[in-house]
């Protein structure tokens, strides 16, 4: 075999490429603390960062979009000992998401966060900021279960820090962030108390492995209760309906930049979280998985659909709105997620990404908007779109991909919704995908109304270039991906694919990187 | 060149081109341009499919043109260009950009050879022809045109979800003959009904189109309607339940017509009653049926915005429309009261005009075809309609009891463009060979037969004759300020009662139950959050205590569907 | 005062001015009478053609002309009692409601006529 003789050879950078992902911005961030204030140098680093890791996911999806995986064993230690980054079609996808958002947002932030953050806690926001970015991209692309727990809590904890940044602004933002670093201890513990559960059963915390010491025992009411708690636990990172109530607060009163950056990434890291442990930990075929995403994470889902939509209609904060909003797309996520089937996969797939740039776009808009007009308050954006013209066309072209207009990208995610929901058979839920997305239509008519239809509240500006560009090119890119699926429908179907082909199984126990194809994996 | 471009696109670019140039002469001699140049594009174009696309994995086909979709796309240029030249004198951004657009889009309806392109057409339709009525810029337009915009975008959203089931059973989405019977294709019939303003389903055309602006009624009465007709016939000619449904829509609007007092929503409701007409014909489903009515379609369009215009330019002079307030304005409007007789003696279908010569074509084939009482409804739909577009019209707007009001004369391009219009209604009732050779199927069929020249001019004179004797006799109903509930009454009164009384409920049950748990929580927690919270807001106390109560449920739930299962 | 607000008939458009004569007091009765008289004519010639109708009663004599009499009283009746049970105020839909709302004058030519004068 080809690999064996790999042993040996001296590594290249491309090898590297699975650690480098999460070194770069682990290493800037406490170099933009260390280069500290010196205006524009923080940012500078921050950017360069992510602009780095953006490079290099896309380097990492482009080998891996049509199936198969990457495994690389840090520090040489072969799993299950060592700990392993494995990525596939469904991490490599996300992994592109998160650094490309994080790519545009950074250049929006430039303003936002000088208008918004105290200068000197400049520094430090984009340190956390960057500790942030690192830990969702170390969720998403570590093949080890407890590494999964060490990286949520490392992007957590800085969650908690930039969103208690806004404080600077609205003193709120204190209380939002200490809500949400309550809550999301008990969600950590939650979930580290069903990897702890786990750990007992079988010893091993590799996912490949633990996959492989699960199936033989899944009448044990201990792995069943495992599978409870990581459920739960995630089920509250990720704000599944009932769990949702940290979200609204910590969206609305977190910095512009930092809501952008984590309404397109948290909560689809989460959902990531819960697909791997459903699909690659566990398998689709055990019986208790099916009865509770049917049972329960279904109805909450759809419920998650209507009721933050009806939330979202009445809401006089635009941010506020769309924090609502984001909830309920959610739903749309986890629908397709327990019709358990490769279109659901898909969907759930392609609607993280689409729902990610989508309202990337919006939560930048607001930004803008915030920083003309002072607040979000429907009140004191009134009439806004004939002042900033740019900003709010964008929105507009957001908006319509909130809803699933027909050339955006939200289209794509619900019309292959709506589809696998029909393979399934289960029209009904078909129907009512389509039922509330006419409440999307109302609570996004309620903001172009406000902003276009009123006279202007006040004299303003258009947003300054740094912001209205990076919101352009999301925009954009929400009409590009309604109209090219290549790049997003393979990955999601290869993603789909994979995630239901099951586990791959503990890697061949190759030092550093070894490229598998998808069928010789577990030889 | 202009052969590869699609038509719609033509529009959409005369839409963005109008953005550009400035108001005033140059943009509106563009808007009726361009039309025209596209209607010569239609004419000229070979059959066949001219652009084909692939998206998203499916064969598209912006462009299939044979003889049925070409005859709807020549009348919608046409009318495209006479509707904007009557809008001559509109300085109005969101109108001139607007009738383009949904003008377009109902072309590339028309010539989608595919579902999933006529879909989007179809949603297009309704998102564009919108800001024609609310280009009226009042609280009551604005609130008519968001009840409009949820029927049309519904109807758009069944069509899909029925485009999806087809897809889903057959695999295709050609857009061709469809049988009704399984969900997919009831879905898209309904859509299409929806869109045809079939019985029950009608009332989004009677409430929205007397609501638009002076000239978006004109183009509004033309697209959006006749786009359901011709989907209809595309997809479900011959199927029988259309015939009785066609039958009804001829009848009851005659009577809503009749003591309706807006003269907008009297043509609504005398355009619902049209197309009755129309649906029959598919009904039947022949070839000299759907002859009927694509004839029935084109004339139709040209007189009904001959009504439309005339009332409009009475609008546009005198600031009024119901007919209570109207009356005796021949004197100083006398050419538009004349145009205003030419379509009323086009839509009455008196010999030597276009109603007479298409209207018999639908007629003849429901009697050749033996549906003896739908013919009898039919005829007398016919004595119907002179009752209301032809007598009500223009007598209670022109003639009739003096208002007192002198109006001038509408202004020279109103003149020009009803001019035109009301030309055409007369050339193709004198010249019906020239309608009759673009029609989809070879017509074998002469109307100026003795036997149905007299049959006709016997109906519509002893109906006029029974007009005389009540209208004297004091019989006639008077024209009051009043309007009539139709089935938009459930929407519109009945169902937000319901909504109104289910969300007090509601909002009292939930007032109650956020108290019991809120009260819990606060005994609960009180002593652990006390200390906690910059802010110390009791507000921000519950969420987090609901929430760990709603963790350690869901956790519950949880494992015992695990276990239990 | 304008010369478009005619004073009296001599000041209106030629076609307006000779169409006049229909207000003019037995002018209504002379109209209905040679409407009687055209149908009547009808009625003969009616006589005189042959006919060949899908239907037999196509054929019988003065069929239409029946027709038509009796479905246009159809109508003036069945539209009488309609109004009865659908009536309504203007305002029946509240008091901003399209049924009630007057045409925004400043996009009709009206005001633009007020100018003038």
């Amino acid at each position: 075999m080809a690999t064996e003789s790999v042993h040996d050879v001296a590594l290249t950078l491309h090898d590297q490429l699975p650690i480098l992902q999460l070194v770069v911005p682990f290493l800037a961030a406490p170099l933009v603390m260390v280069v500290g204030a010196g205006r524009g140098v923080a940012w500078l680093i921050a950017f360069l960062a992510s602009l780095a890791a953006f490079a290099i996911s896309a380097l990492l999806l482009a080998q891996v979009i049509d199936g198969g995986f990457l495994s690389y064993q840090i520090g040489g230690w072969a799993p299950p000992l060592g700990i392993e980054y494995r990525i596939d079609a469904v991490n490599a996808f996300l992994l592109f998401l998160i650094s490309g958002v994080s790519t545009l947002v950074l250049p929006f932030a430039y303003e936002s966060v000088k208008a918004e953050i105290a200068e000197r806690n400049q520094a430090l926001f984009y340190t956390c900021y960057l500790l942030c970015f690192a830990g969702l991209l170390g969720v998403t692309i570590t093949g080890d279960a407890f590494n999964v727990f060490v990286f949520l809590e490392i992007s957590s904890l800085s969650t908690y820090a930039i969103i208690a940044a806004g404080a600077d602004r609205d003193r709120r933002a204190l209380t939002a962030a200490y809500d949400y670093l309550v809550m999301g201890t008990i969600g950590a513990t939650f979930f580290v108390i069903g990897l702890g559960l786990l750990y007992m059963m079988t010893g091993t915390l590799n996912m490949g492995d633990l996959a492989d010491r699960i199936a033989p025992q899944t009448d044990n009411r201990t792995i069943q209760a495992a599978f409870a708690f990581i459920v739960v636990g995630m089920g509250l990172k990720i704000a599944i309906y009932p769990l949702h109530l940290w979200l609204p607060n910590a969206y609305t009163y977190a910095p512009s930049a930092v809501t952008a950056f984590l309404a397109a990434t948290a909560t689809k890291v989460a959902v990531y979280v819960l697909l791997r442990f459903s699909f690659s930990v566990f398998s689709p075929g055990f019986a208790f998985e099916n009865y509770t995403y049917e049972l329960i994470i279904l109805p909450f889902a759809i419920l998650a659909m209507f009721a933050a939509s009806f939330i979202a209609i009445f809401q006089t904060d635009l941010k506020r709105m769309l924090a609502y909003s984001s909830i309920a797309q959610i739903g749309y996520m986890l629908l397709g997620l327990s019709l358990m089937n490769a279109s659901g996969l898909a969907a759930t797939m392609v609607h993280l990404f689409n729902h990610g740039i989508t309202k990337a776009v919006l939560f930048m808009g607001v930004g803008a908007l915030t920083l003309r007009a002072g607040s979000s308050f429907y009140a004191s954006i009134r009439g806004m779109g004939r002042a900033m013209p740019l900003t709010a066309a964008a929105m507009v072209v957001g908006g319509l991909s909130l809803i699933g207009v027909p050339g955006t990208a939200g289209f794509i995610s619900k019309w292959v919704l709506v589809q696998a929901a029909f393979e399934k058979g289960w029209w009904p839920v078909a129907f009512l995908i389509v039922l509330s997305s006419l409440l999307a239509v109302v609570y996004v008519w309620r903001f172009v109304e406000t902003l276009y239809l009123h006279e202007p509240a006040r004299d303003a500006a258009e947003a300054p270039l740094t912001m209205v560009v990076p919101i352009w090119i999301t925009a954009l890119a929400c009409v590009w991906f309604g109209i090219n699926t290549d790049i997003t429908m393979t990955a999601a179907n290869t993603a789909a694919e994979t995630l239901l082909s099951g586990s791959t199984g503990l890697a061949e126990p190759s030092p550093w990187t070894s490229a598998l194809p998808a069928g010789e994996a577990s030889h | 060149m202009l052969e590869s471009i699609p038509t719609a696109f033509l529009f959409f670019a005369m839409g963005l081109l109008a953005m550009a140039v400035p108001k005033g002469a140059a943009r509106s001699a563009l808007l009726v341009v361009i039309p025209l140049i596209a209607a010569w594009q239609v004419w000229t174009l070979p059959e066949g499919n001219l652009a084909p696309v692939t998206f998203f994995g499916l064969d598209l086909e912006l462009m299939r043109v044979d003889r049925l979709s070409r005859v709807f796309g020549l009348i919608f240029c046409l009318i495209a260009a006479l509707g904007n030249l009557y809008a001559w004198h509109l300085k109005d951004t969101v109108q001139q950009v607007a009738a383009p657009l949904y003008a377009g889009s109902a072309i590339g309806a028309v010539f989608a050879g595919d579902l999933v392109t006529l879909f989007f057409y179809w949603e297009g339709t309704a998102i564009a022809s919108v800001f024609l009525i609310w280009a009226r810029r009042t609280l009551g337009a604005y609130n008519t045109g968001l009840r409009y915009l949820i029927i049309q975008v519904g109807s758009g959203v069944i069509l899909m979800a029925g485009i999806a089931l087809l897809y889903a059973e057959t695999g295709s989405i050609a857009f061709d003959r469809m049988t009704l019977g399984s969900l997919g294709t009831w879905c898209i019939f309904f859509a299409f009904g929806i869109k045809c303003a079939f019985p029950l389903l009608h009332n989004w055309l009677q409430d929205a189109y007397p609501a638009a602006t002076i000239t978006g009624t004109v183009v509004l009465s033309a697209f959006t309607t006749k786009l359901a007709v011709y989907a209809l016939a595309r997809g479900f000619a011959g199927t029988e339940i259309l015939i009785y449904i066609g039958a009804i829509m001829t009848l009851f609007p005659i009577f809503f017509a009749e003591i309706e007092n807006d003269m907008r929503r009297v043509l609504s409701y005398s355009l619902n009653n049209q197309l009755g007409f129309m649906v029959v014909g598919i009904g039947v489903g022949s070839e000299m049926a759907l002859n009927g009515t694509a004839a029935h379609a084109f004339v139709h369009i040209l007189y009904k915005a001959l009504l439309f215009m005339s009332v409009g330019a009475v609008l546009y002079r005198t600031g009024k429309v119901k007919a209570s307030e109207l009356g005796g304005l021949y004197r100083t409007m006398p050419l538009t009261a004349t145009f205003c007789l030419v379509g009323a003696a086009s839509i009455s279908a008196f010999p030597l005009f276009s109603g007479f010569i298409a209207k018999a074509l639908i007629l003849d084939q429901a009697a050749a075809h033996h549906h003896a009482i739908v013919w009898g409804a039919l005829v007398f739909a016919s004595a119907g309609v002179l009752s209301h577009s032809g007598i009500k019209i223009p007598f209670f707007t022109f003639f009739a009891h003096d208002s007192g009001m002198r109006p001038k004369e509408a202004p020279t391009h109103m003149l020009i463009a009803m001019g035109i219009t009301a030309f055409l209604c007369i050339f193709i009732g004198v010249f019906p060979g020239t309608l009759y050779a673009i029609l989809p199927y070879e017509v074998d069929y002469h109307p100026y037969t003795a036997a149905h020249v007299v049959g006709q001019l016997l109906l519509l004179c002893f109906a006029l004759l029974a007009f005389g004797v009540l209208y004297r006799t004091g019989r006639h109903p008077a024209e009051i300020r009043c309007i009539n509930v139709d089935s938009d009454v459930i929407y519109r009164k009945a169902a937000p009662s319901v909504v109104h009384i289910a969300a007090r409920a509601i909002s009292a049950i939930w007032q109650a139950h956020a108290g019991f748990w809120m009260r819990k929580t606060d005994l609960v927690l009180r002593g652990l959050y006390a200390s906690h919270g910059p802010e110390g807001r009791m507000a921000r106390v519950w969420p987090t205590g609901a929430m760990v109560l709603w963790i350690a449920i869901l956790l519950g739930v949880t494992l015992a569907v695990i276990f239990v299962t | 005062m304008s010369d478009h607000r005619p004073a009296t008939d001599d000041d209106l458009p030629a076609l307006g001015r000779l169409l006049t004569w229909v207000d003019r007091p037995g002018s209504g009765t002379k109209l209905f009478r040679a409407l009687g008289g055209f149908c009547a004519a009808l009625l003969v010639i009616d006589l005189l053609i042959s006919k060949h109708g899908h239907f037999h009663i196509e054929d019988v004599w003065a069929f239409y002309g029946v027709y038509g009499f009796l479905s246009f009283v159809c109508v003036i009746y069945g539209a009488k009692t309609l109004r009865f049970f659908a009536k309504r105020n203007e305002d029946y839909y509240g008091a901003q409601a399209i049924d009630r709302e007057d045409y925004p004058l400043d996009q009709t030519g009206v005001t633009k006529e007020a100018d003038d004068a």
